[in-house]
């Protein structure tokens, strides 16, 4: 404050400022403006987003009990984390969910990327497909995920039905780990794919239609094409929704909370449904928010590689 | 230059202004929930006016708890009751019971929760201890069993409401085409569906709870019960899920599926996709609660009305019949905040009352906790079959004496459901289930 003043001492004494001093007063000025009109905004974003992740810390690294006046901290310890880590529950579910993670996003974005090309060529009827697209993933994922859960039944399930009927037996789909693994996949697939593919129509709408029309020039053939400039121009947008997708597969909890609670066995307990179960259900806080800062943190760890090898093209987009 | 940059400058300014508006409009907001100290009045139990909230998930049908309280506010003119919709899902309705009364909030002042509740609400100081207030009189007219379950470290937090019980539904119809008794073993059980599905008399065999949650465990106790075996021991410091007995149970529930009395998809099946099955005439016999009996006795909902009979659970051949039936339902609890406790007394000592119970056993069809209400609505010709069959079954409570007991439980019916679905096989499942056990029953994960 005192040298916000002193500034103001000081611009006020010179004589008449020359136009770029001016600019960058006027610029200082207006960034202290700002930062002044928009504290009660950042305090509200530190109360809902930066406290509930501090206090999680928190009760992360203490002996938690929940009673019937709120939490009690009794001390400093590691113990959560080394129950956790000693889980075999808690291991499941972090391989089950990286899993998870690195074949939904990758599906979904090969399968967008696919959708997205053949969106932006689409010379009628664009709009249409674009808002029919929008509906899986508009769609609530809990009613979504019961919709599939009335799908996959296995007594009278639709997918049984056409499997049934064209000779593949009568498979129990969310009955085996395996086989709920996929399906589980194939609801994620299903409703996320859009997004990747709106993503993508409105990168390649953004593209310069120079460089195209130079390939064109060049004799490049619509193979070349794609893989030597659409691809590469692309690569931010991609990154971009990769991105995105890392950060809510990984922590997918309503798709398997809703169809197939966990199960069969463990199978589909991801890193957030352990979290939810061991904090909510067992009421074991200390070691519920541990899986839940662990989960954060490895997440964290995994976009911060990503941006460092696509950095350049993120930036860019 | 200087005015267009002038134009986009009292545009940003704008923009923040809008933005701190709508932020202290939040703030506001925020700063307007009353923060309520709780009370600490000494109830004597018999006040007679006042306001309160009951939270409380549907009762098997919706109407029965505005019909409940409509006739306690008749018995008591002057108190009020807020009725609160909770989550029919067990855990759900647990999760949104603990964040309201550990946030300090005075409402609910009294919740119906789940018979498996007592040990971990009273440990975490989540409920009241009833017995403090109501004398010994009180809980001795409840049937055996039911306040013992309700009892943590001598104390009782949850007065018992209605109960719930595993019963045999089987087709009646399809029995008597195929001149078969009603089976009193599971052996017999498994053998007779195996007959009618061969016999293609029914598409499938015996349904029951066999998804991985909290009903596969009530559907474990029944046959580990009968065949003689225990979850823990009597201090909750050491499980017995890898016994002899627990193999038998499991290793049967099994053959159930490969066998093909049972169809696959039961590894799958809550108690709803078990009903509707065995409602829609596709099986022979179905494990259920109480409820499934008025349900399948209502034709737009079933196409097996008028042909369906109620009998105990079977055992292990061998041991003495009936088996044993997990007990279920649901009792009434305190919130240690609320302040009307003398209120939430005095309904809870109604909901207990002759009247009460029976409106809920002889209007709905639940089972009544009072044992006079319970025997005397049984006595009677009309009585429906499962209240009936109630006054001969057995019954086994889960062990939920332990405040770990929902992390018990999850150790149990995920690794039997992995051994159902045949992901692993029974014997390493249940060693699993049992370490898993231990250790939650030590407050691990």
């Amino acid at each position: 404050m005192t040298r916000s003043m002193l500034e103001n001492a000081t611009a006020n004494e010179t004589p008449p400022p020359t136009p770029d001093q001016q600019v960058t007063g006027h610029r200082r000025r207006t960034t202290r403006i700002g930062w002044v009109f928009s504290s009660p905004a950042l305090v509200i974003v530190a109360l809902v987003t930066i406290f509930p992740i501090a206090f999680s810390v928190v009760l992360s690294l203490a002996n938690v009990t929940v009673t019937g006046n709120g939490f009690q901290l009794a001390g400093f310890t590691f113990s959560n984390y080394s129950e956790i880590f000693h889980a075999s529950v808690w291991r499941y579910a972090l391989v089950f969910t990286v899993f998870y993670t690195v074949v939904t996003v990758a599906v979904e974005v090969i399968l967008g990327t696919l959708i997205g090309l053949v969106l932006e060529r689409l010379t009628k009827g664009r709009g249409l497909m674009m808002a029919l697209l929008l509906v899986p993933w508009s769609m609530i994922t809990v009613i979504s995920a019961e919709l599939w859960q009335y799908i996959f039944d296995g007594t009278y399930g639709v997918m049984q039905a056409i499997f049934s009927a064209i000779g593949l037996g009568q498979p129990q789909f969310l009955g085996t780990p395996t086989s709920a693994i996929i399906s589980m996949m194939v609801a994620d697939i299903w409703k996320t794919t859009p997004f990747v593919a709106i993503i993508v129509v409105a990168g390649l709408v953004m593209l310069p239609q120079e460089v195209f029309e130079a390939a064109a020039v060049d004799g490049a053939g619509s193979w070349t094409t794609f893989w030597r400039v659409t691809l590469p121009l692309l690569r931010p947008t991609i990154a971009l929704a990769i991105l995105f997708r890392i950060l809510q597969a990984f922590g997918i909890f309503d798709l398997p909370f809703v169809l197939t609670g966990g199960g069969p066995g463990t199978a589909t307990t991801s890193l957030a449904v352990l979290s939810y179960r061991t904090m909510f259900q067992n009421l074991n806080y200390g070691a519920g928010n541990a899986i839940a800062v662990s989960a954060s943190v490895l997440v964290l760890i995994g976009c911060l590689l990503f941006l460092k090898v696509f950095r350049a093209q993120v930036s860019d987009a | 230059m200087e005015p267009k940059k002038r134009v986009r400058t009292s545009n940003r300014v704008r923009l923040l202004a809008v933005v701190v508006a709508s932020s202290s409009i939040v703030l506001a907001a925020c700063g307007s929930s009353s923060t309520a100290k709780s009370s600490s009045t000494s109830p004597s139990g018999s006040a007679t006016s006042g306001t309160i909230t009951w939270w409380a998930s549907p009762i098997a049908q919706v109407g029965i708890r505005q019909t409940l309280i409509n006739a306690f506010e008749k018995a008591y003119p002057k108190i009020h009751v807020n009725l609160v919709s909770a989550p029919t899902n067990t855990g759900t309705n647990r999760s949104q019971v603990v964040a309201q009364i550990s946030g300090g909030s005075t409402t609910p002042d009294v919740f119906m929760g789940d018979v498996i509740w007592p040990a971990q609400f009273g440990a975490h100081g989540l409920a009241v201890p009833l017995s403090n207030y109501l004398p010994s009189s009180y809980w001795a007219k409840f049937a055996p069993g039911l306040v013992a379950g309700a009892e943590y470290k001598g104390k009782v937090y949850g007065s018992p409401l209605f109960e719930d019980q595993g019963f045999l539904y089987y087709r009646k119809d399809l029995l008597a085409k195929a001149h078969l008794p009603v089976p009193k073993t599971w052996e017999q059980l498994k053998q007779e569906s195996l007959t009618l599905v061969h016999d293609h008399l029914v598409k499938y065999g015996f349904v029951w709870q066999g998804n991985s949650y909290e009903g596969l465990t009530c559907d474990f106790m029944e046959y580990l019960t009968s065949a003689g075996g225990k979850v823990t021991n009597a201090a909750y410091t050491k499980a017995y899920l890898d016994s002899p007995q627990a193999i038998q149970a499991v290793s049967f529930m099994r053959s159930l599926i490969t066998s093909g009395a049972s169809p696959a998809a039961v590894t799958t099946m809550e108690e709803p996709q078990a009903m509707a099955t065995f409602d829609a005439g596709d099986a022979a016999f179905l494990r259920n609660w109480d409820y499934a009996w008025a349900n399948s006795q209502t034709p737009s909902d079933s196409k097996v009305v008028g042909k369906v009979g109620v009998a105990p659970l079977p055992t292990f051949s061998g041991h003495s019949y009936p088996g044993y039936s997990t007990i279920g339902g649901w009792n009434l609890y305190i919130n240690p905040h609320s302040k009307h406790i003398a209120t939430d007394l005095t309904f809870i000592k109604w909901m207990s009352s002759v009247q009460a119970q029976t409106i809920l056993g002889k209007k709905y069809s639940e089972i009544p906790t009072v044992e006079s209400v319970r025997k005397a609505i049984a006595a009677q010709a009309s009585a429906p079959p499962p209240e009936k069959v109630a006054a001969v079954t057995r019954l086994i409570a889960r062990p939920a004496g332990t405040p770990n007991y929902p992390a018990l439980s999850t150790a149990i019916y995920t690794n039997i459901n992995a051994a159902l679905n045949g992901s692993t096989s029974v014997k390493s499942a249940l060693a699993s289930a049992e370490s898993q056990a231990n250790t939650a029953l030590s407050g691990g994960l």
